[in-house]
């Protein structure tokens, strides 16, 4: 646990020894290709699309189906090439989505491209073609919320570094892991396109030293491209190994670690002239304005207590059931079934059975993870403030969660209780047990939300 | 809020759970006991487990009976119990000690809302009313068995110092227990095992410690009884429950986890040293500790965090 070199953001944890990881690190990923998908229209939390398709019409893979229509949307496109069975309204994480089921006809294999096994020339394309491709591609966020990528990078800030998060400090996740190790060509074209993009001046790929293989072969890619003739975005280009801590991949934790600046209360990374994106993402980039595939699939980890974990390549609509399922079924009765990480992913099911469904994959997904349910009962803050040190945004989790408790919601603000990231550290640390992590977000929605109810009263 | 709970994460937890921390102070606090019995007889023992069983069932019977969550497995109340009687001489009468339990739990923790929620350390406050209402039955200390057999009674060693004698215990003697003092408080190097079990499973804030028990020593050591500069630092050191009060005492985590805690730790050093130097009482542990406690929360308040993103505002 001592830890010789420190992180360079405040608090943080160390969740588990590396055992969770250790269970897919190591599996190649695998691509799958189920009969039918299920694609849903809201990709992400506010990212509504229109379908553009009816049930009968013919799709073929890339081709978009859906006009993005909010704000946090972008366009999306068919996964797979056949025939749309239906479009109806589907259950997904407590809240009805309308969806287009498509039957699976076609031709799934792809060669190998050129930017996918050597670095390419980007000389052909101007910052407009890049951004122009990323938004037709629709390219969102891989990591966290899936924020549309192109609107990030369409800002009129000015942008000096960009970060690529390889940190993935979630525990039991290994799907950037992998990408990291398998399409290390794929990665460094796309950060050389989002570089252009953005027009900063230097771009860092952040990974977590816990990943030393990922980082010396992508080292040794790029000490490879540099010899073989160095372009203006391999010379902006560097890897940062950073000391493992969760949680480095938050975005504004990641910048602080890295550049030692604090994106401003309320603000946005490009405000401190930051651009942060995933690995993911980078390589999805590449993917579409380098492949011209759109973003239809993504790697999702599927691990924790079920017979064969792995890592799997599957198309955007995959269904959580048919992928656990593929992977020998759940092993423990009292379980809970939780999308993406254990830290911040919500959990969709407990004891599951196997029977019904669970949720499809999405844009976001990172993961499907299955722990033996271990609810705890909560007991009383013995005020250890163990919670305040840990806390990544510097807050007093325990003193929030007293005042929402008491609905006192002007001590929550003075509290800074909107400054909570919800990474989930408070909660972890509390040896009481005290949900520490949920009350804290929920003070933060709130007071929010009144922040907003006097902006208005204000106007 | 309980569907929240159910749906959103982390799912997973660290092992450390309060029964655990609480549990480590109770084990790290048995060699002390051991010591206890071996100078004082084994009527400490069984004046241990006494005091264990009725601050135990104090709280559980309270939490019955107010309807509260009952919680009084979890430790804590061992431990108020054995820190109350290791405050205590082994001639103290049994009824003295079953007051001053009930009354450290039932008043000074329960009525305040329950772990976490005591504005003084209760077994700090169980001593006090003991030193107010009986001060006869903590006045009177006894010689350890392993110096004398019989049941001889004398001042503590910092007491009879006060009174103008000159101490008749070697420093070695004061380190490894053999003095009169309270059951618990006389072996130091036991009490130091115990403090290094407690630093080990990291769950005992040793730099509080420290600066406590440096500001008294440092303090006292300056304005000694003939001037400046003339303080006894080993005797302040061993010759009083000082390592048992800046150990155990003092890094109760209500008070010594806020913010400011080595201010805290040093207001309390102060304190002390000043009731050990100017008051006719010797030792000031009790006291000084107590009254940091009640400013622990004001003194938190000098201290600002900084929040992620917040800029400073210049006043």
């Amino acid at each position: 646990m001592w830890k010789n070199k420190k992180s360079g953001f405040t608090g943080g944890i160390h969740p588990t020894d590396g055992y969770d990881k250790a269970m897919t690190m190591n599996l190649p990923v695998r691509e799958y290709w189920p009969e039918t998908v299920t694609i849903l229209t809201q990709q992400s939390f506010g990212g509504k699309c229109t379908l553009l398709v009816k049930p009968g019409d013919k799709v073929i893979k890339g081709s978009q189906i859906g006009k993005p229509e909010a704000f946090m949307a972008a366009p999306l496109h068919a996964s797979v090439s056949g025939e749309v069975l239906d479009v109806k309204e589907i259950r997904q994480q407590n809240r009805m989505v309308l969806s287009c089921i498509i039957k699976n006809e076609g031709e799934n294999r792809r060669e190998a491209q050129k930017y996918e096994t050597e670095m390419v020339s980007l000389e052909a394309y101007s910052k407009e073609v890049i951004l122009a491709g990323i938004r037709d591609g629709g390219l969102t966020g891989m990591g966290g919320a899936g924020f549309p990528t192109h609107k990030k990078y369409e800002t009129d800030k000015s942008i000096d570094s960009l970060l690529i998060n390889g940190a993935e400090c979630e525990p039991f996740l290994t799907c950037d892991y992998r990408l990291m190790l398998e399409q290390g060509y794929g990665i460094l074209n796309g950060i050389c396109l989002l570089l252009k993009a953005s027009g900063a001046r230097k771009a860092y790929l952040c990974i977590e030293d816990n990943k030393p293989e990922a980082i010396s072969s992508l080292r040794r890619i790029l000490e490879a491209a540099k010899q073989n003739g160095e372009t203006e975005e391999t010379k902006k280009l560097e890897i940062r190994e950073l000391p493992a801590k969760y949680p480095q991949g938050g975005e504004r934790q990641l910048i602080q670690a890295v550049l030692g600046r604090e994106v401003p209360q309320g603000g946005l990374p490009a405000d401190v002239g930051v651009i942060v994106s995933n690995v993911g993402t980078a390589k999805a980039a590449a993917d579409m304005v380098l492949g011209g595939m759109p973003l239809i699939q993504r790697i999702v980890t599927v691990t924790g207590c079920v017979k064969e974990p792995g890592n799997y390549l599957v198309p955007l609509g995959t269904s959580a059931k048919e992928l656990l399922a593929l992977c020998g079924g759940v092993t423990v009765e009292k379980n809970r079934i939780i999308a993406g990480g254990p830290m911040t992913g919500p959990c969709v099911a407990s004891d599951w059975t196997g029977e019904e469904e669970l949720f499809y994959v999405t844009k976001n997904t990172c993961g499907i993870l299955v722990l033996p349910d271990s609810r705890q009962e909560e007991s009383p803050c013995m005020r250890c403030c163990g919670c305040e040190n840990v806390c990544p945004a510097g807050l007093t989790p325990y003193a929030i969660d007293f005042a929402f408790r008491e609905e006192d919601y002007d001590l929550c603000e003075s509290l800074y209780a909107s400054e909570c990231i919800a990474c989930g550290c408070c909660s972890y640390t509390c040896p009481a047990k005290r949900e520490l992590s949920v009350s804290t977000r929920m003070a933060r929605d709130m007071v929010k939300q009144r922040m907003r109810e006097r902006a208005v009263q204000k106007a | 809020m309980s569907e929240a709970r159910v749906i959103n994460g982390p799912h997973i937890r660290a092992e450390k759970t309060t029964r655990a921390v609480m549990m480590d102070v109770a084990i790290s606090l048995v060699p002390a006991l051991l010591g206890a019995i071996y100078y004082f007889g084994i009527r400490a023992l069984y004046l241990a487990g006494l005091s264990v069983a009725v601050c135990v069932l104090t709280e559980y019977i309270w939490q019955k009976l107010a309807k509260k969550p009952v919680t009084a497995g979890d430790f804590s109340a061992v431990v108020t119990g054995l820190l109350l009687v290791f405050n205590m001489p082994v001639t103290v009468p049994v009824w003295v000690l079953v007051a001053a339990d009930v009354f450290s739990i039932l008043l000074v923790k329960q009525m305040f809302g329950g772990l976490g929620n005591n504005f003084v350390n209760p077994a700090l406050m169980g001593r006090l009313l003991v030193m107010v209402a009986w001060p006869q039955a903590v006045m009177e200390y006894v010689v350890p068995k392993t110096v004398s057999v019989d049941t001889v009674s004398a001042a503590t060693v910092l007491g009879s110092v006060k009174g103008g004698n000159t101490p008749e215990y070697s420093y070695l003697q004061m380190f490894l227990g053999e003095m009169p003092g309270a059951m618990g408080e006389t072996s130091k190097l036991l009490l130091l095992v115990g403090f290094g079990y407690l630093c080990y499973k990291g769950v005992v804030n040793a730099e509080a410690a420290f600066t406590y028990i440096a500001t008294v020593t440092v303090l006292t050591f300056i304005f000694g009884p003939e001037g400046l500069f003339t303080g006894d630092i080993l005797l302040n050191l061993f010759g009083g429950g000082l390592i048992m009060g800046g150990c155990y005492m003092l890094t109760d985590y209500v008070f010594v986890s806020r913010r400011g805690k080595l201010l805290y730790a040093a207001i309390a050093g102060v304190i002390t040293a000043a009731i050990r130097i100017f008051s006719v009482y010797p030792e000031g542990i009790c006291f000084g500790i107590l009254t940091a406690n009640c400013m622990a929360g004001m003194l938190s308040l000098l201290y600002k965090k900084h929040v992620y993103g917040i800029r400073k505002i210049k006043a």
